[in-house]
């Protein structure tokens, strides 16, 4: 099968005004990389390591300056098939709030439709379903003001569900959420990908979100710097730790251990695998 | 909070009135505007008020509501009946010094008062019966014609509806962004007219900053969602005339017909 | 002495908003002076509210708020003056920058002080040092800045003021890792030089177990519990319950103890967690 995206060796600076120059700073860097059909993909970098901008090529806000990026084997350069494009590849953005064009919830959902010309009774039946498995049909009545953080993403994302996109591309969608609205989010997001097979690229920092993924891609300064399973990425606790990202404790302790001397798995990435090797460990001993 | 003001807005419901197209709601409106307009009599004006007698119980909406839309005018109406009743001329009915009531002013002073009494609470009837998004989406459809003659119909509902969106969300932040300038020992309280405006530059440009952003960040999501215009839009809500309709522009109708009437041949009455 | 003391402390939001926002209920508080406290709760628990009457933003339904011994509800009109003691930090403070210069906008609090030119220079100079923005920075618009460095310039403006206590409401919000730890590293930096009382609101226990002495757990509009950290780990289970995410290796800890090894369920950081396990393992 066709892969939904193919960014090939693309290249991308902004120009930045500084006093009286104008500088181009370069974001993207000889970047390729491909997604597969059904992939829940994390990438993960610090701010400033270029994840936002490539999210962007994804469906075609940001156009490559060097290097060509495909979406389901379409050139995103084509302008007459950028409403094709858009309604495969959904973005969800990091503020819940500006995003909710519409004053009650199942409004803002029919909206994608409504641009699409979608026939009135299908734009109906699309935006229950939409709602229903993102949990949210019970609000769908309400204003956007009256939800919480969580909330308004999951309707942000049924916005985008309605348009039975192939895949959804999410950048920090849980930056501003507290912890509850970011399980909400990833539970749904995650939930999505397993049942329906939409293909989700998520952007983030936070690394028990790329934890749930099935793949991880590490950037730093433009750059792909790793591309693997989460097991295979978090054991490289120093090269994580260099390009200012984090490790989940668990890690953590378990590295810390091996730095010791002592001997455990070192692909560890989750409290019950750490406490099963460390349980088997004291036990053994 | 200052997000829960209750000027013209939505109150919820099922009633007929609830369920009647807005279109038909915004047409019936300005006939019944113009309506308390052409009663010159007060017996025509009666007519006035028994549509709304009729027309707020059906809706159901209570009549707290409505006399909350008509308490911030109180002021007005009083003045309108104070002026109509010392300064339209007359036959005398009482006077004091050079204080007089002459009866075509006590006249003209109920007829005035009335007609801003009844023009507020049918507009507010309006409002609370009808949701922001149909009185736009009424309003986009009544003046779609116009678009033949280059009218930004679509474009103008469009910036509405955003507006009526953001309201709310607006408002929160303006009670943050004060918060947060307080605790820098901003005074908003204190001190003449021009300091008080200078204290509000603390606020506004924030605000500002903060609308233009959000301004951004909404047409990228938009545009991600194919927002391209209003060309071939269609709407999950279809505006449609029913039974009720038809029944209620009778209703209205005669209403009208009536006034006329009692204009005409009711003079006698009086 | 207790430098913030509350006293039945009650405060509740009149008419039935839809919008969810919570009261807080008899709250008797005594914070010290030179403390670093770390304020956890779950959305909804009342810290927001709390750390705003602390400023006297917002006026208690009932109770009292004595801020160094003083009443700060005696005299109404003189409120202002207690709003420079306690200092306090919105969440995503660069929201509220407005001045033409990043300089100016640091000088906003201390000129509402009255103080004089010098001294408000003085001020803003010590406070952009505190948080790492340089000369460079001064002169330009705090909206020509970075996020990051946006909130910076923000957090500085209330340092500049010089308070007795510094409230910051949840200052790593939205950052990565690195924004995280340099911001935190700047806190604590700011706590250990002048010697003053600071409050962290933060939904991350392992920030607060990392940075702060004592814990203020709110739950549901009461105080749950206020000791220093080890105590509040004490409770994790308790603490798990009320919604928070307790850290992942006081996790690891609780399970493994669990188990029947005798590792503290107390645990908060991972080299304490590693010492146990070694220990546990060297002595067999």
């Amino acid at each position: 099968m066709e892969n939904i995206f193919e960014c090939q060796s693309i290249t991308f600076s902004y120009n930045i005004a500084d006093q009286d120059k104008v500088l181009p700073v370069p974001i993207l860097e000889d970047l390729s990389i491909a997604v597969r059909p059904g992939e829940f993909v994390a990438v993960l970098g610090h701010n400033g390591s270029g994840k936002s901008t490539l999210a962007k090529h994804l469906n075609a806000i940001l156009l490559p300056q060097g290097g060509v990026v495909y979406v389901n084997g379409i050139d995103t350069r084509e302008e007459e098939r950028l409403l094709e494009i858009r309604s495969h590849v959904g973005m969800v953005f990091q503020n819940p709030d500006n995003q909710i064009v519409a004053t009650v919830v199942e409004e803002d959902v029919a909206f994608a439709l409504e641009n699409l010309g979608v026939p009135p009774a299908e734009i109906r039946t699309r935006v229950d379903d939409a709602l229903r498995s993102v949990g949210m049909y019970e609000h769908r009545l309400r204003a956007p003001h009256q939800l919480s953080g969580g909330q308004k993403q999951r309707v942000a994302i049924a916005g985008i569900i309605a348009m039975r996109p192939d895949c959804i591309v999410l950048d920090e969608p849980t930056a501003m959420l507290d912890p509850r609205g970011r399980q909400e989010v990833i539970g749904t997001v995650q939930e999505l990908n397993r049942e329906f097979g939409i293909t989700v690229v998520l952007i983030t920092h936070f690394m028990d979100e790329a934890a749930r993924c099935g793949r991880v891609v590490v950037m730093d300064d433009g750059k792909i710097i790793l591309d693997a399973s989460p097991r295979e990425v978090f054991s490289q606790v120093e090269l994580l730790k260099s390009v200012g990202l984090d490790v989940p404790q668990a890690t953590e302790l378990v590295y810390r251990l091996r730095q010791a001397g002592i001997e455990l798995p070192g692909d560890i990435i989750e409290v019950e695998q750490c406490v099963t090797a460390i349980g088997r460990l004291l036990k053994g001993s | 909070m200052l997000k829960d003001i209750t000027i013209g807005q939505y109150f919820p419901g099922n009633s007929p009135v609830h369920r009647l197209d807005p279109r038909m709601k915004l047409v019936l409106t300005t006939v019944y505007i113009v309506m308390l307009f052409i009663a010159s009599t007060p017996l025509s004006l009666v007519v006035g008020i028994l549509f709304l007698a009729v027309v707020y119980p059906v809706s159901r909406v209570p009549v707290g509501m409505m006399i909350r839309s008509i308490k911030p005018i109180i002021p007005i109406i009083l003045l309108t009946g104070i002026l109509n009743m010392f300064f339209i001329d007359g036959d005398i009915l009482w006077q004091w010094w050079i204080l007089k009531i002459t009866d075509r002013g006590l006249t003209m002073a109920v007829l005035m008062s009335v007609r801003i009494i009844c023009l507020i609470a049918g507009t507010s009837l309006l409002t609370y019966t009808t949701s922001p998004i149909a009185l736009t989406d009424g309003l986009e459809q009544l003046f779609g014609p116009l678009k033949r003659f280059r009218v930004p119909v679509h474009e103008v509902a469009m910036m509405m509806t955003i507006a009526l969106r953001f309201i709310p969300t607006l408002i929160e932040e303006t009670d943050k962004i004060m918060s947060a300038q307080k605790a820098r020992g901003a005074d908003l309280e204190s001190g003449g007219i021009m300091q008080r405006v200078r204290a509000l530059i603390p606020i506004l440009i924030p605000l500002f900053v903060s609308a233009f952003r959000r301004a951004e960040e909404l047409a990228l999501a938009m545009e991600c969602r194919c927002y391209h215009g209003g060309e071939n839009r269609t709407r999950m809500h279809v505006l449609r005339m029913g039974a009720i309709d038809a029944v209620s522009f009778i209703f209205t109708g005669a209403c009208l017909a009536g006034v006329i009437l009692v204009n005409i041949y009711g003079a006698g009455w009086l | 002495m207790a430098i913030i003391r509350t006293e039945n402390l009650n405060y509740i939001y009149g008419g039935g908003t839809a919008f969810e926002k919570s009261a807080v209920t008899n709250i008797n508080l005594e914070i010290e002076q030179g403390e670093f406290v770390g304020i956890i709760g779950h959305t909804g628990s009342g810290k927001s509210t709390l750390i705003q009457h602390f400023n006297g933003l917002l006026r208690p339904t009932s109770g009292k708020v004595y801020i160094d011994g003083h009443d700060i509800w005696e005299k109404p009109k003189e409120i202002r003056k207690f709003r420079f003691k306690v200092g306090l930090v919105f969440q995503y403070p660069e929201y509220q920058l407005f001045e033409e210069t990043v300089y100016k906008d640091i000088a906003f609090g201390p000129t509402n002080m009255g103080l004089t030119k010098d001294e408000v220079d003085e001020r803003v100079l010590e406070a952009a040092e505190l948080v790492g923005l340089k000369d460079k920075h001064m002169r330009k618009s705090p909206f020509e800045l970075s996020g990051g460095q946006k909130r910076r310039v923000a957090i500085a403006g209330v340092m500049a003021m010089r308070p007795d206590v510094l409230i910051l409401d949840e200052p790593t919000a939205g950052l990565d890792p690195r924004g995280r730890d340099m911001i935190l590293g700047e806190i604590q930096r700011y706590h250990i030089q002048n010697k003053n009382t600071v409050l962290l609101v933060s939904h991350s226990m392992e920030d607060i177990a990392r940075y702060a002495h004592k814990v203020l757990v709110m739950n549901r509009s009461e105080v749950f519990l206020y000791d220093n950290v080890e105590a509040v780990f004490a409770h994790a289970r308790e603490i798990a319950d009320m919604g928070l995410a307790v850290p992942q290796i006081t996790r690891i800890c609780i399970a493994l103890r669990d188990m029947g090894y005798n590792i503290s369920p107390e645990t908060y950081t991972v080299e304490s967690a590693k010492e146990q396990i070694l220990a546990l393992l060297g002595g067999r």
